[in-house]
């Protein structure tokens, strides 16, 4: 530690003296040093266009964020019921043709990871919880964060528009390959993939706004006596996340750049000789697996930006709802980060079977496997810190189980995926799909759903209903299983992906009845998705009022003025932090958990975490 | 510690003498660098040169006209280790248009293994 | 900038400091102004972004049987019937250089509150962008006259245009939207928006301050030094 503190001194000291016996509170063990940014002025909406439309709130913002992403993330569900019919019942969808099941396939992929995970995570959880969770009044920047909502409200107006125009939205897949992405021939080559095109780019300049006022209002904005070390692993997560896509993004941004150019300018970066019926076309030279470099050097991060933030928030949620500290709070913080570098040097994992170097599968195989040492030690710590801790097993705590396994379900194919030799065989197939829907699709999809169960006292003021969330579950997790244990073995028999049907190949019977049951089962987890959207809309007319602090949580969103938080969220003065967020079940103490903003005169006879 | 006394002098007392060095030496070394071209230099000479003055002009830009060289580290070190990544993503990319170019001469030059 | 005055807290030099600043409460770069500190956080993105373009450039310039055309002799020009090579160019870098230092002497002239020598400088850099974006416009349309496109030219390989192009374009517009910003910050220095404690942003609750010249200074230095990378790998190789 260092030794800004001087009350860190006597608080250490002091803390061991209090094994001996009691020791007098002195007053200064109390002291935090004054503020060195003196209080930042907010810009209050007056009337109903700059309170809830071009809202300068970064909860507002949040919320805005998340709804829209919600929205296109209803809108890729129904895409993958589509296509979930096709699979199980082909032809029963009668205006399916090939052509649209690439178009579903793509829209889907690029919705579920981008527009709605992403913005979900990172615009929606980050906005609303970054400022509350380390006690600053707002982000930095709220008139560029309100931007940022819009850049990106654009963007999803911009995708959809795709659905629209002739030809459709694109049907390269969400990888978006050259040189068959822009050639006449795949779906949607025409407008729709230009559209595409300038969605992204609009989604990455609208997020860069929002990113930036993520990263400063953590690194400069925390209030007195929140160190980076006593932040909750949410913020670590979300912090670390929208690192990774500041650095990520440009990749996306400039293969954006350089697709859109072939496409309307005829330059050939990504694209080779080709020869089209017989044609030689205009394109020649250049180099499809660069596009896939870029991509995936953007992509492999992109996975972790997605499951940083659901590693950081699960932390918390387990935490809190099983009353216990997290186990190893600093090899937690340092998995994160280390996961987050390592997750710029693997990214050709993806590459295995595309012609790259062939050097390049050793150096990739060793990175991808190395990163499981620090996830792998998130999932002990979790487990660990369940270990005997008073668990509540209320729906929070079900969706957080629900992760754990999933998690080290998608993981360990994930490791299989990992090995040259393994993935070889299993790429492009169902194990794939498998592999990835867990571990990116329904693990974070789960926390997101925790989340909203935890947080939205805190939104509202008032609980969701138990009952009703214990259905979502259990619906939401035994579906999900039925929908993708089997993939795996479809993968391992050859089921490749992305095909519309599988014609006169021995998979058409062997599959049939598995591809039946799996549509079957996913159609009932979307609709069971629903169950949440009912519990919502029931829980703001009826619901049971929650209250100040209702899970007896230590972080800081839960210590505000008002519940909801008002506008600038801390009423007069800002809190003052004296410990980390996780003293729960403190031998000694009057209660089973201690918050953020206790002093330590407060609870001398108690042996609480140095932090 | 002379570090640490230079960085005592702060941002309104830096002396207008160090941004005029700075500034001849920026045109100084872009002159080098154009003189790699005009003498042509071939090779690993011109390779290293161009690289050289590339690197000393862009270290002083950000160090004395960017203010690095006067920051507090903790800024300092958060802005380098990102280009690590950048780093091994040139050093992968080199290989990378080695092969490239070895299977294109391969295969659409030599003919293949046809 | 240099180390700052923070009440209750003594300060370390280096590596300790660095330590210590990481490890305290509130702020990770101290007495960093949330503006700066973003500046560098979007220019460290924006590094990754022309990182990108010339990665890819090398990717394909490194692996085309097409020969690539010489640059020296592309980009050379013709003084009084003499092939100079990269005269343009030269002359370019010299302006961007010249506008960079004038832009770091505003910076200095700020911080020592001489609004009319900052005024003064921010235009001179400002002029000098401009010029600066006028020879490129030249350059382009000379290349395009003699029949270079970003699909084709008749020197060699196509690449070499939709290079050129692209990442010339980039930077390009980089420097165009600087020096929109200068000249409104030349405005903003000469209408003494910084003076007496400084007056309201325009987006902003914040108070102006001789800081955004700074911000604005980062800004413009990070284009001069993409600059540099670009002259040595676009025009030297
Ligand atoms: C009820 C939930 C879901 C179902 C039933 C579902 C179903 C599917 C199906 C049938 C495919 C196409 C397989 C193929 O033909 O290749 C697919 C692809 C994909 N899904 Fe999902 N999905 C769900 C949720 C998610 C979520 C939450 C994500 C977020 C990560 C996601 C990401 C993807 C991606 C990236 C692809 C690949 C698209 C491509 O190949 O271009 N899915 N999904
Ligand atoms: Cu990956």
């Amino acid at each position: 530690m260092s030794d800004e503190y001087d009350n860190n001194k006597t608080y250490q000291a002091q803390s061991s003296e209090t094994m001996g016996g009691s020791a007098p509170a002195s007053p200064d063990m109390d002291y935090v040093r004054p503020a060195e940014i003196p209080d930042q002025e907010l810009y209050h909406g007056h009337s109903f266009i700059t309170k809830w439309v071009f809202c300068q709130d970064a909860k507002v913002i949040g919320v805005q964020y998340f709804l829209t992403a919600v929205f296109t993330g209803v809108v890729g569900l129904i895409l993958s019921w589509l296509m979930r019919l096709q699979l199980g019942f082909p032809g029963a969808a009668g205006f399916m043709t090939a052509e649209h099941y690439y178009q579903f396939v793509t829209m889907h992929g690029m919705i579920m990871v981008v527009y709605f995970l992403t913005a979900l995570f990172l615009g929606g959880f980050g906005n609303y919880l970054i400022p509350l969770m380390v006690g600053a009044r707002d982000m930095v920047f709220p008139y560029v964060n309100m931007i940022s909502f819009w850049m990106f409200f654009i963007a999803v107006a911009v995708l959809m528009a795709s659905f629209f125009v002739p030809g459709g939205p694109t049907g390269a897949g969400w990888t978006l390959y050259p040189p068959q992405t822009i050639l006449p021939g795949t779906p949607g080559a025409g407008m729709g993939i230009l559209l595409m095109l300038v969605s992204l780019s609009l989604f990455v300049i609208g997020f860069t706004m929002g990113g930036l006022n993520y990263l400063i209002t953590i690194l400069q904005a925390r209030t007195r006596g929140m160190t980076l070390m006593r932040m909750p692993l949410t913020v670590w997560g979300i912090f670390t996340a929208t690192v990774l896509a500041m650095l990520a993004f440009p990749a996306l941004l400039v293969s954006a750049i350089m697709m859109t150019l072939d496409k309307i300018l005829g330059t050939s970066f990504f694209m080779p000789t080709i020869i089209q019926a017989g044609e030689v076309l205009d394109y020649g030279g250049g180099s499809p697996i660069l596009f896939q470099h870029l991509f995936w050097f953007f992509g492999h991060p992109e996975v972790y930006i997605v499951a940083l933030p659901a590693f950081g928030i699960v932390s918390d949620l387990i935490s809190v709802h099983s009353r216990k500290n997290i186990f190893g709070y600093r090899m937690m913080v340092w998995a994160i980060v280390g996961i987050g570098a390592l997750s710029f040097f693997v990214w050709a994992h993806h590459m295995y079977v595309s012609g790259m170097n062939p050097w390049f599968g050793f150096f990739f195989a060793t990175t991808t496997l190395i990163i499981a040492v620090p996830t792998a030690m998130k999932v002990y710590n979790w487990i660990l810190t369940l270990w005997r801790g008073n668990i509540r097993l209320n729906t929070v705590m079900l969706w957080c189980l629900g992760f754990i396994v999933t998690f080290v379900n998608g993981g360990i194919t994930g490791i299989f995926l990992g090995n040259v030799s393994v993935d070889v065989p299993l790429s492009d197939t169902y194990f794939v799909i498998a592999h990835f829907h867990m571990v990116m699709g329904i693990a974070p999809l789960m926390v997101i759903m925790g989340a909203v169960y935890h947080w939205f006292p805190l939104v509202s003021g008032k609980f969701l209903d138990e009952k009703l969330g214990k259905w979502h579950f259990w619906f939401t997790f035994l579906g999900a299983y039925s929908i993708y244990f089997p993939m795996h073995y479809l993968g391992f028999i050859g089921v490749p992906r992305r095909y519309f049907e599988m014609y006169d190949s021995p998979y058409m019977t062997s599959a049939v009845g598995m591809n039946e049951f799996i549509s079957m089962a996913a159609f009932i987890v979307g609709a069971a998705q629903f169950i949440l959207i009912y519990n919502i809309i029931k829980t703001l007319k009826v619901g049971k009022k929650a209250g100040h602090n209702p899970w007896k949580a230590n972080s800081l969103e839960w210590l505000t003025s008002t519940v909801p938080p008002e506008h600038g969220n801390f009423g007069e003065r800002l809190p003052v932090v004296h410990r980390w967020p996780y003293d729960f079940s403190v031998p000694g103490a009057k209660e089973d958990y201690i918050t953020q903003t206790t002093p330590p005169s407060e609870v001398v006879h108690t042996e609480v975490e140095k932090t | 510690m002379v570090k640490a006394e230079k960085k005592e002098q702060s941002a309104s007392t830096h002396k207008i003498g160090i941004y005029m060095w700075i500034w001849g030496l920026l045109f100084v070394l872009s002159f080098f660098s154009y003189m790699v071209d005009w003498y042509n230099f071939q090779g690993m000479l011109r390779w290293s040169l161009i690289l050289f003055f590339m690197f000393l002009k862009a270290g002083l830009i950000m160090a004395f006209f960017m203010h690095l060289f006067w920051e507090r580290y903790a800024l300092v070190n958060v802005l380098l280790w990102p280009m690590t990544a950048i780093a091994c993503f040139i050093f992968l990319m080199v290989a990378e248009f080695e092969y490239t170019l070895f299977s294109r001469a391969f295969y659409f030059v030599v003919g293949g293994g046809a | 900038m240099s180390d700052p005055k923070i009440e209750g807290l003594q300060l370390k030099p280096g590596f300790r400091g660095m330590a210590d600043d990481t490890g305290s409460d509130q702020t990770m770069f101290k007495g960093v102004h949330w503006g700066k500190a973003m500046m560098w956080i979007f220019l460290l993105s924006d590094t990754f972004v022309f990182s990108c373009f010339l990665i890819s450039y090398m990717k394909g310039r490194g692996s085309t049987l097409v020969d690539w055309p010489y640059p020296s002799e592309v980009f050379a020009l013709h003084v009084g019937g003499v092939s100079v090579p990269l005269l343009l160019i030269a002359i370019m870098t010299f302006v961007l250089i010249t506008s960079s230092g004038t832009m770091a002497l505003a910076v200095k002239y700020g911080y020592e509150k001489n609004r009319k020598m900052c005024g003064w400088l921010v235009l001179a850099t400002a002029l000098g962008g401009l010029t600066f974006v006028g020879m490129q416009a030249f350059e382009w349309s000379k290349l395009i006259e003699e029949g270079v496109r970003p699909w084709e030219n008749p020197f060699g390989a196509a690449q070499f245009g939709s290079f050129f192009f692209m990442i010339t374009g980039f930077h390009g517009t980089h420097v165009s939207i600087g020096v929109i910003f200068l000249f409104i910050y030349a405005y903003k220095v000469f209408a003494g928006h910084y003076e007496n404690g400084g007056k309201r942003g325009w987006f902003t609750t914040m108070k102006g301050d001789y800081v955004e010249i700074e911000i604005l200074g980062l800004y413009w230095h990070f284009v001069d030094l993409v600059w540099v990378f670009i002259f040595a790998f676009f025009y030297l190789w």
